[in-house]
């Protein structure tokens, strides 16, 4: 009962966050740029009247056009139950095993490509093929990174892993960390990987694929990549102090973990809104390297953690 | 070698007046023959070719190119007539690249066949022009409501395995004009780029037919919003040249520093928009536009509008400046040149920003000089021509400004010499706004018949402006925006980058869609 409340509190203030982290990047970086911006509750109202909007769907799309923004929100809710964003030892935290979490992740692209193929339009099609690019990247540094934390801690799930890593006693996670954090801006399509504000149609990837969906379609579309973004800053921020997050339901502990939310989210979102005020995008073809580094950087982790076990 | 030398070489005869250099007319198979040789014997440029109806005099139609003698101040013009029945003649293009867009645009406005032109598709018109539609006929009436057509207007197709086709425009996600590209990929690079433009036509050249010289100018300055004071300044020239007009030295100097001014305020623009827009390094972007504004502003206060219109007047300019006036100019235009400045050393030193701009969207000299490029983009490509030097107008002959070139042609080139030209800029504003104030402001425009030719170096390019006056009112007025030569330049440009590389080309052109759609 205790583990299903915690899932219960983590799956609501994920959820419920969501929204304000993407607001909150918005309005720093509109600060950093000298910019009053929005408020960062825009995003709240901006999802509220995409879902009273009427959707213009393309006639040559079949029924995948469709699932599309169900599978893709579903993997993220997925995420949520199952990783420690919140709370550690929720209900579903033993499916977290780190291969489904490469796994799920790979799903919701997926689906997300194909959504971008359905409406065969140029656009679409372009953007699908960037991101299959990109995933086929990423995919390898996710598994060697959480390779890395798996042999730290001798546990599978990411949900004990992250209980276990303590980055001041095995240095070995610091590598993991730093690709950790490339990925995630990768897979949130965010700088230096891809401009998620851009209105250039020609350089846009996830912003391309989506591009067809509109009305309550592209708001779940929107949520969706909302919660990513939330996910991977709670991730980020949690692998370096696991000890903000509650492992009881007592009211304090709780509250305690829910005040850290916050504060973990201000902070991931200013330092995130800082990065792309201060570079510009990287050209497409340099996102090979950009990558590669990750994955290189996420192989020497691992290599230290061997090493450092057989001695 | 000057002009009248250059004309006895080719054995032509010709009248010289002022600058310019009228050759006889001369039969049409010479024409092209003779276009050729000045070209690639005395290695001219072709600046301009248009046509103009001449069959209410009985000559039929006129064909005619205009050279460029950058050396000695000078421009030739030659023309030929061509007979109403068979308005033909052999095409230039296949041997003068410049002149290919101008001869299809004759063959769509006029009925001109340029026999031999390696592109023989439709330029201006669109499907939905019938055929035989030539709207700068005299005898077509500006009002003339078209039937709806279905003509073929194809674009160029490449077939290949993984070979992709991207449609762009000409509805585009950014508020800016119309226009469509179509881009052949392989995978993310581009192997073929061919624009598709002319989609809101003004029909600014018939509209400016039998209006007097004043009422065509709200006309010119709405030719390309940006522009609004070169074109002014380049028609009020080509007037002044036809009329003879003294124009008092006070305001020459306040219309170089009106033009000098723009080039300010669009060098700001485009600084901001290709480091900020193109490449996402949106702290540029955020703090140019913010300083472009201060210009904006500064327009606002002195002129009465935000785009410098309305001060460029035949005859002289339109109000004599205050002393305030050109302190507040001289102050704010020093202010937003020197954060510029630092805005470009930021970007300078950013190795992202960098090697976004660094060898993307390549312009080899040969190209340009092929393809009669203009202005910055040539100057950055090592093409040393700068109408300000080359034809000295306003007040340039005396303040000499220093011509930049830079040799590597690419965006990061076009970029880096926006900021060196600002600079340049900010010392003629300064010297126009420091020196005497006094003395008369304009002179009487007494209008003759004739024609006239102006040309600017606008912050885009050589901006030309070619007047025919017949009755106290214009028979015939040809503005060619650079945008108009610089366009064809994407299909050079673009192959060979990725296609999210081409946002970054297009940006550090800067080309107008409304000053090629006249």
């Amino acid at each position: 009962m205790n583990a299903f409340l915690l899932t219960g509190i983590q799956i609501v203030a994920v959820l419920g966050i969501s929204p304000f982290t993407v607001g909150l990047v918005r309005m720093f970086k509109a600060r950093l740029q000298g910019r009053h911006g929005a408020s960062p509750f825009l995003p709240y109202i901006t999802i509220a009247t995409l879902l009273k909007k009427q959707m213009v769907i393309s006639k040559s799309t079949s029924w995948v056009f469709k699932i599309v923004p169900f599978v893709v929100l579903g993997s993220t809710i997925f995420l949520v139950c199952v990783l420690p964003l919140v709370v550690f030892g929720g209900m579903f935290a033993s499916l977290g095993h780190f291969i489904i979490i490469a796994g799920v992740l790979a799903l919701g692209a997926v689906f997300l490509v194909m959504g971008g193929l359905e409406s065969a339009s140029a656009f679409g099609g372009m953007g699908a093929s960037r991101e299959m690019t990109l995933a086929s990247l990423v995919e390898p540094a996710v598994i060697t990174t959480f390779a890395t934390f798996a042999v730290v801690t001798g546990a599978f799930t990411i949900d004990a892993m992250f209980q276990g890593a303590h980055i001041l006693t095995s240095p070995a996670l610091v590598p993991a960390v730093a690709a950790l954090i490339m990925i995630a801006l990768a897979e949130n399509a965010r700088y230096p990987v891809d401009n998620p504000a851009t209105h250039l149609e020609l350089t846009m990837v996830h912003e391309a694929m989506v591009l067809e969906y509109s009305g309550p379609y592209l708001a779940l579309l929107e949520y969706a990549s909302a919660i990513k973004l939330t996910i991977f800053s709670l991730l980020v921020a949690n692998v370096l102090f696991p000890l903000t997050l509650a492992s009881n339901l007592s009211a304090a502990a709780i509250a305690i973990a829910l005040g850290f939310v916050v504060v973990k989210i201000v902070i991931v979102s200013f330092s995130l809104a800082l990065l792309e005020s201060v570079i510009a995008k990287m050209r497409f073809y340099r996102m090979h390297e950009f990558l590669t580094i990750a994955f290189f950087i996420a192989l020497s982790g691992l290599v230290f953690a061997l090493m450092s076990i057989s001695l | 070698m000057n002009a009248q030398q250059i004309l006895q070489n080719v054995q032509l005869s010709g009248e010289s007046r002022g600058n310019l250099a009228v050759a006889q007319t001369i039969d049409k198979q010479e024409f092209t023959r003779l276009c050729e040789r000045l070209v690639a014997e005395f290695q001219l440029p072709l600046s301009l070719f248009y046509a103009t109806d001449k069959r209410s005099e009985g000559h039929g139609f006129g064909i005619h190119a205009l050279f460029s003698v950058d050396a000695t101040h000078e421009w030739i013009l030659i023309s030929a007539h061509l007979p109403e029945s068979d308005p033909r003649y052999e095409s230039l293009t296949k041997s003068v690249m410049a002149a290919h867009w101008y001869e299809r645009y004759a063959m769509d406005m006029f009925g001109i066949i340029a026999e031999g032109h390696p592109d023989f598709r439709r330029l201006v018109h669109h499907e939905n022009v019938p055929l035989h539609t030539h709207p700068l006929r005299k005898d077509f009436a500006w009002n003339t409501k078209m039937e709806h057509a279905n003509e073929p207007y194809p674009m160029h197709h490449i077939k290949g395995e993984g070979i992709y086709e991207i449609p762009v425009g000409p509805i585009h996600a950014g508020i800016i004009e119309p226009g469509h590209f179509r881009f052949n990929v392989a995978g993310e690079r581009i192997i073929t780029l061919e624009g598709k433009l002319f989609f809101t036509h003004k029909g600014v050249e018939k509209l400016l037919e039998g209006k007097t010289i004043t009422e065509a100018m709200p006309f010119i300055e709405g030719v390309s919003g940006d522009m609004a004071a070169s074109h002014a300044l380049a028609y009020v020239q080509a007037v002044e040249d036809l009329a003879k007009t003294n124009v008092p030295q006070r305001a020459k100097e306040l219309r170089t520093l009106i033009a000098e001014l723009e080039r300010i305020t669009m060098h700001t623009h485009d600084i901001a928009n290709m480091a900020g827009m193109g490449t996402g390094f949106t702290v540029m972007a955020a703090h140019g536009f913010r300083i472009k504004e201060k210009m904006m502003r500064l327009s606002e206060r002195v002129f009465g509008n935000r785009f410098w219109k309305g001060f460029v007047v035949p005859g002289g300019v339109g109000k004599a400046l205050s002393k305030d006036q050109l302190s507040d100019i001289a102050k704010t235009t020093k202010e937003v040149v020197d954060e510029m400045q630092d805005l470009y050393n930021l970007g300078r030193h950013s190795d992202g920003l960098r090697e976004r701009l660094e060898t993307t969207g390549l312009l080899t000299k040969e190209v340009a000089v092929a393809y009669g490029a203009l202005g910055l983009p040539a100057r950055a490509s090592g093409i040393d021509r700068d109408v300000r030097r080359d034809h000295p107008y306003a007040a340039y002959a005396e303040l000499k400004p220093e011509i930049q070139v830079l040799s590597k042609g690419d965006v990061y080139a076009r970029w880096k010499l926006r900021a060196l030209e600002m600079v340049e800029s900010l010392k003629l504003v300064e010297t126009v706004c420091g020196a005497k104030n006094e003395g008369p402001i304009s002179a009487e425009v007494n209008i003759k018949e004739g024609m006239g030719i102006g040309a600017v170096e606008s912050w885009r390019g050589e901006s030309l402006c070619v007047v025919y006056v017949k009755d106290g009112v214009i028979d015939r007025c040809v503005v060619r925006d650079p945008s108009f030569c610089n366009w064809a330049l994407f299909g050079e440009i673009g192959p060979g980058n990725i296609v999210p590389d081409f946002p970054l080309c297009n940006k550090s052109l800067n080309l107008s869609y409304s000053g090629t759609d006249l």
